[in-house]
């Protein structure tokens, strides 16, 4: 019976002290992650995410938006600005309206007249096929008219446009 | 041939009674979503319009202030977060996943109260693989579906089998996704 509760006894301490290092690696695996992840406050995301391309950042904002359609797809805002994540798992419902902390990589997509052409075939196609609305078509429509007056007034080829591929997050209470 | 009539039959019969409850679920589940852009198949929305006079431009007062329009029109208990999504809007959002929006000008409100629909929500969440146990589950289900398909062609002999008039409804079955993929694809 002694033997039994000594063989316990030492099993329990090598267990509590595998937990303790184990608590202290993640700690200071924390920090690490801590120290190297920037944050980019969202007013300067579009200005700033081009620095971090295929890079983690963190951000932080209130979750406007989740895709109702993919349910892997969100907008998290401020009063500042805007951005979106994509996922490769689905977000419940229920994080709308909360304000998270997100960790994701910056992607970028180029938008120019190739992007404009693909878009504008995809949106006649999407509309023909009954999958959107006359108001939705207009609305693509206007939006991809926008991207060309962008890249005439300001005589550029292509424009950035950065999104977050989800990493993590935790809820702010 | 006699032996695997009766054991196709009895396969289709007894997995069949065991999977009525997941044969709804995504039956349910898939008229659904195959309707998104017509409908939310998760949540009916309701939409309330009023107006308030209750200033809401960004103060130090400002979550006071949304506050008391919170319990003029829902209850502040619901309240979760709000933002400025330009110079001219409020966005509040509140649990549940609803949301109101205030003109901060014209002092218009817009309050969208969303409310989960009995049954759709459930067989949708499942829709969506929830996670990997339910993952192995619907392959099951779906591997099982092929069994039904194959087992369904030894089931009944004659000319109501797949030698006569299931034979027919068979080829006619097969024959409609061809055609759609020969037009569409």
């Amino acid at each position: 019976m002694k033997k039994i509760i000594f063989i316990l006894a030492m099993a329990i301490l090598v267990f509590a002290c595998k937990t303790e290092t184990k608590k202290a690696e993640d700690k200071q695996q924390q920090v690490e992650s801590k120290t190297e992840t920037p944050l980019l406050a969202l007013g300067e995301f579009e200005t700033k995410a081009g620095d971090f391309v295929n890079k983690e950042v963190k951000i932080q904002g209130i979750v406007d938006h989740v895709c109702k359609h993919s349910g892997k797809k969100l907008l998290v805002v401020t009063d500042d600005g805007k951005v979106h994540i994509t996922s490769d798992t689905r977000f419940n419902d229920e994080l709308q309206g909360s304000e998270v902390s997100l960790t994701g990589i910056v992607l970028e997509e180029r938008i120019d007249e190739a992007y404009c052409l693909k878009m504008e075939e995809d949106n006649i196609k999407s509309h023909s096929e009954g999958k959107s609305n006359k108001d939705q078509f207009d609305q693509k429509k206007e939006h991809i008219q926008q991207y060309r007056d962008q890249m005439k007034a300001e005589s550029i080829d292509y424009i950035s446009s950065y999104s977050l591929q989800y990493v993590s997050h935790t809820e702010i209470k | 041939m006699k032996k695997l009539r009766k054991w196709s039959r009895i396969l289709h019969r007894d997995i069949g009674y065991f999977f009525i409850g997941t044969t709804i679920i995504y039956g349910l589940s898939g008229i659904a979503l195959n309707h998104l852009s017509d409908w939310n198949p998760n949540y009916s929305i309701l939409v309330k319009h009023s107006s308030t006079s209750i200033n809401l431009e960004n103060t130090a007062t400002i979550k006071d202030n949304v506050l008391i329009l919170l319990d003029d029109i829902d209850s502040r208990k619901n309240y979760k977060k709000h933002y400025y999504p330009n110079r001219k809007t409020i966005k509040i959002f509140l649990k549940g996943g609803s949301s109101v929006l205030v003109n901060l000008k014209s002092g218009d409100v817009r309050a969208e109260y969303l409310k989960k629909r009995p049954v759709f929500y459930e067989v949708n969440f499942l829709h969506y693989n929830p996670n990997r146990i339910w993952t192995w589950f619907s392959d099951l289900f779906s591997a099982s579906l092929i069994l039904f398909a194959i087992t369904s062609i030894f089931m009944v002999k004659g000319k109501k089998g797949i030698n006569g008039r299931g034979g027919i409804y068979t080829l006619l079955g097969i024959l409609i996704p061809l055609l759609f993929l020969i037009i569409y694809l």
